[in-house]
């Protein structure tokens, strides 16, 4: 039999870094922290075999001091947290990335750990841990004399801990992983110059300090990519004391997976369901369930508002009032992207300029290419005699301005964003000219959006219709479920659909909305238990109404290959110009695009 | 097996049989039709291993035998022989075809073994009673339009036949209910039915027996067990596997303190509905009655089209109401009716209305339930 006895020192410290030292992403990204709240203002960061050969860091920060440094690499010791008037350590207030006095330890348990370091005026220090083993404190040369700084090696991380080193992925998973860390962490600190290499390879050069919201756009944008620059929209709100900034794409600037949804609680990267949830609720009208959009979101909030304790690596925080950050957060993206209404993506236009520009090399010879588009108004013609020639169709347009001229001055195509109607190709695409280039229309999906808008007005007027249930219906969920559909009973009558509470673990539902029909209750039910559980929204009914809506919305629409009059195809551009959410259909996709005059001149090599 | 059928009678029953084949059939055998040949009758059966239904006919049998061919391509063949022609069947096991000659049309059609095809197992059907064909009829008819479409709540997918203890006499009762509205029909308990249980006959049995009581007359056997109903008229035999479910205990939704009353001629209740619900939303059609003394305003707003109004007088002494029905349910209700009224019998715009045939003509033993919407 085996009594219970206390673990060794080195035994509890090897356990304890198993919590917060995970894989080198989570050594890199604790190390990174510490140069960050040293004050640092440019980290160099290099590792090789993915992190698991060497880790070494180096930062220009204030530096630690030699009896400093003896406590650094002991548990549970610290220079961030204050302490409040009863000499008590503050846990509520937490101004710094890190607090716990975990890291250096944790590192030192588990790998060979050197630690170089000089406060601005004193000499350099080294100090070396070796498997939880310390060595003394020696004199060393520091790189920079005269500057104080702090560089970080850690060779053959988990060495100590055979059992995790076997767990780790392949170096090139673990470097991928370096990055990420080292991107979501540079992303919140602009005003921070870093680079990084791996093996010897640059692979990040994020340049000399910027101020300010552009300079955090321009940094946003060397790590997303030049794409999410120009189709980002700036958001800036704030509500009781909290305030949401940072950079939004379009909706139809969307992907396949949320992994490049970027979101920081007072400048620390987090994953959080809470916030995922709430970009997921603000985008829900825009994109289909499998596309998520891109975006880069700081909210800044009083540290006593916020728990950050509460994951081993701080992915996870707890809002105070959950409710407010969400609502800010939902109705922040909602009006950025109802402002935006007609941006519809960059991304798109240059994806079809490359696909011309591309046939152009193809086949020599762009004339073969645009040779259909040539001969399509003289099929027009010999086809449908009593049509308009593009001649007269053009007269035709301009026939028409003079119509527009009693409410606005200047004749068309200055006024509109849209431009005026110049013709139909294939009896699909719309082609409008404007001020500076031209813009093609898919006339079904704009249309099938512009119905789908107005039927959303209308149901917003009447509200939902309940058809009451004559047998109410009994679904059968657990405790919690049941417990979470009932907090929100209220926005779910809106919505058309009355529960109440029956036994212990289920709902009767009494109502249900009566644009559904006799769909399957129950279904509709448990899905959105699982939605509240997820992402603490209703989606699945609101989802299940939109459906509807869009459904009828399609069959009510203009097809695809139905011929319009230069007037119907004008008011359409009308209307999609007074439209809120017009530049995309309900499915993400864009329901135009636009090619500036350069851009066309561009594809006759003018430019 | 040979045999020489008239063209006329084989149409005809392979019309009534041939219906319960699905069109697409993952299991090759169900789109065939069994052709059996015995001593002096033509035998043939379709099935779709929920409802299976046989009938027999006439015919001058040469050689005894049986096979199966796809009960769709024989009828459509069938279908398109000259009238008063003769058909000739022949089939040697050994081939594979069925061959089938009329006058100068020849046709082989390929053949699957007949011991391949699935006979539904009847089993003991201890209940037997006798119905009348008309009786039947009604007792489908005005419940029917009820039965639930939405396959969740499979056991609303059927009409509900049961006993039932009456104040006066034992009755026979048909309910059908889709959660929205509720459609009763009873008729006096015909001998040797009260000790049976209470069925479930899904929605294509009900649909398949209606059609094949288009052209019966006279008494129908019914036979019943737990699992099976079987009825039995002349020379067809429909049998189907019943509903495996409870049927809601319908009683408890049907209010009995309703206390405000309207009397409505039908026909003009029914022609004003139609016309102010051209107005609704397609999907919701909902309509508003607003009732006060002796008049009735029928009223739809929706926002994207317009609104449209329609006064009738009614006979109504109760205080005013505003309720919101379903058009269309309002519609299936005030069509199964046979009497020139209607008779409303409602509480509050929040609970069941019961509708009731009224006046000249009325069938007192129909009862209707109505849940309004919220509008």
């Amino acid at each position: 039999m085996t009594r219970i006895r206390r673990l060794g020192e080195a035994t509890v410290n090897r356990i304890a870094a198993g919590e917060v030292i995970e894989r080198p992403a989570s050594a890199v990204k604790e190390l990174v922290e510490n140069a960050l709240d040293a004050g640092a203002r440019h980290i160099d960061i290099a590792i090789s075999e993915g992190g698991l050969g060497l880790i070494r860091i180096e930062d220009d920060g204030h530096g630690m001091a030699q009896d400093e440094l003896t406590l650094a690499i002991e548990r549970h010791a610290t220079s961030k947290l204050s302490r409040d008037e009863r000499g008590e350590d503050d846990l509520t207030l937490i101004h710094t990335l890190g607090f716990r006095g975990e890291a250096l330890p944790s590192i030192g348990a588990v790998a060979r750990l050197a630690i170089t370091s000089r406060t601005g005026d004193g000499d350099a220090v080294r100090i070396a841990v070796e498997g939880g083993r310390i060595a003394p404190v020696t004199p060393a040369a520091f790189l920079r004399p005269g500057k104080g700084g702090t560089l970080i090696e850690v060779h053959d991380l988990f060495f100590a801990t055979p059992a995790r080193l076997k767990f780790q992925k392949s170096p090139r998973a673990e470097s991928l992983a370096v990055q990420d860390v080292v991107k979501r962490l540079a992303m919140a600190r602009p005003d921070i110059a870093f680079t990084l290499s791996d093996d010897g390879r640059e692979i990040l050069r994020l340049g000399a300090p910027r101020e300010g919201e552009d300079g955090g756009l321009a940094r946003l944008g060397e790590i997303l990519g030049r794409e999410f620059k120009a189709n980002a929209l700036p958001i800036d709100a704030a509500r009781e004391g909290a305030r949401l900034w940072g950079f939004a794409g379009v909706p139809t600037f969307n992907r396949g997976n949320a992994q490049h949804q970027f979101l920081f609680v007072n400048g620390r990267p987090v994953r959080d369901k809470l916030l995922l949830g709430a970009v997921r609720g603000a985008y829900a009208d825009f994109l289909a369930r499998d596309r998520h959009p891109i975006l880069a979101l700081f909210i800044d909030v009083d540290p006593r508002e916020v728990d950050v304790n509460v994951h081993p690596a701080k992915a996870e925080v707890r809002f105070r009032d959950p409710g407010m950050i969400r609502g800010l957060m939902v109705g922040a993206l909602k009006r950025a992207i109802e402002a935006a209404g007609h941006r519809a993506s960059t991304a798109l236009a240059a994806s079809a300029l490359d696909s011309i520009r591309a046939e152009a090399l193809r086949a020599p010879g762009l004339a073969e290419g645009t040779a259909p588009y040539a001969s399509a108004p003289d099929a027009y013609a010999a086809h449908m005699p009593a049509r308009p020639s593009p001649a007269a169709l053009a007269l035709m347009t301009e026939a028409f301005a003079p119509a527009a001229k009693v409410t606005q001055s200047d004749p068309a195509p200055r006024n509109f964003p849209l431009g005026v109607a110049r013709g139909q190709l294939h009896n699909t695409y719309i082609i409008a000219e404007t001020e500076d280039g031209l813009v093609i229309v898919d006339q079904h999906a704009a249309h099938e959006r512009l119905v789908y808008e107005r039927m959303k007005r209308a149901l917003g007027e009447t509200g939902v219709q309940r058809q009451m249930l004559l047998v109410p219906e009994v679904v059968d969920l657990d405790p919690p479920s049941m417990a979470r559909l009932l907090a929100r009973a209220d926005e779910l009558a809106l919505l058309g659909l009355v529960i109440e509470a029956f036994g212990g673990a289920s709902v009767l539902v009494r109502e249900t909305p009566a644009l559904l029909g006799q769909a399957g209750i129950k279904g509709l039910v448990r899905d959105l238990a699982d939605d509240l559980a997820e992402i603490d929204e209703a989606l699945s009914l609101k989802e299940a109404l939109e459906h509807v809506c869009g459904t009828m919305a399609c069959h009510g629409s203009v097809r695809a290959g139905r011929r319009l009059s230069a007037e119907e195809m004008n008011a359409l551009l009308r209307e999609m110009e007074a439209t809120p959410h017009s530049g995309q259909c309900n499915h993400g996709r864009p329901t135009y695009v636009e090619l500036k005059r350069a851009d066309v001149e561009r594809l006759f090599g003018r430019r | 097996m040979r045999l020489t059928v008239e063209r006329g009678a084989f149409l005809k029953s392979l019309n009534h049989v041939q219906s319960v084949v699905e069109r697409r059939n993952t299991i090759p055998i169900l789109s065939n039709v069994l052709i059996d040949a015995q001593k002096d009758r033509l035998s043939l059966m379709a099935t779709d291993l929920d409802i299976e239904i046989v009938e027999s006919l006439e015919a001058e049998i040469s050689r005894p035998g049986a096979t199966t061919v796809s009960a769709h391509r024989l009828y459509d063949v069938v279908r398109k022989l000259p009238e008063g022609s003769q058909a000739q069947l022949d089939a040697n096991g050994a081939e594979g075809h069925l061959r089938l000659n009329a006058g100068r049309s020849k046709f082989q059609l390929t053949c699957l073994p007949r011991e391949d095809f699935p006979a539904m197992t009847a089993g003991n059907l201890p209940h037997h009673f006798g119905i009348d064909a008309a009786d039947l009829r009604r007792l489908i008819d005005k419940t029917r339009f009820a039965i639930s479409t939405e396959e969740t709540r499979y056991y609303l997918n059927g009409v509900y036949l049961h006993a039932f203890k009456g104040k006066d006499q034992a009755l026979l009762r048909a309910v059908a209910t889709d959660g929205h509205r509720l459609a009763r029909f009873e008729i006096p308990l015909p001998e040797g039915a009260a000790e049976m249980p209470g069925v479930i006959v899904p929605r294509k049995a009900v649909q398949e027996l209606r059609k094949l009581l288009d052209d019966a007359t006279g008494p129908i056997e019914v036979a019943v067990s737990d699992t099976k109903i079987r009825f039995a008229f002349g020379s067809v035999i429909l049998t189907s596997k019943l509903i495996d479910g409870t049927f809601p205990d319908y009683q408890r939704v049907i209010p009995s303190g309703n206390d405000k009353i309207l009397d409505v001629n039908a026909s003009d209740l029914a022609e004003a509905v139609d016309r102010v619900a051209t107005i609704s939303a397609e999907k919701t059609r909902a309509v508003k009655l607003n009732l006060e003394r002796d008049r009735l305003t029928l009223s739809v707003v929706n926002p994207e089209a317009g609104s449209a109004n329609e006064e009738l007088p009614v006979d109504y002494g109760a205080e005013p109401l505003e309720i919101g029905f379903n058009a269309r349910y309002l519609l299936d209700i005030l069509q199964q009716l046979d009497g020139s009224e209607a008779k409303f019998l409602l509480a509050d715009a929040g609970s069941p209305t019961v509708v009731r045939d009224a006046g000249e003509g009325a069938d007192l033993s129909t009862l209707y339930v109505l849940m309004p919407m919220r509008v």
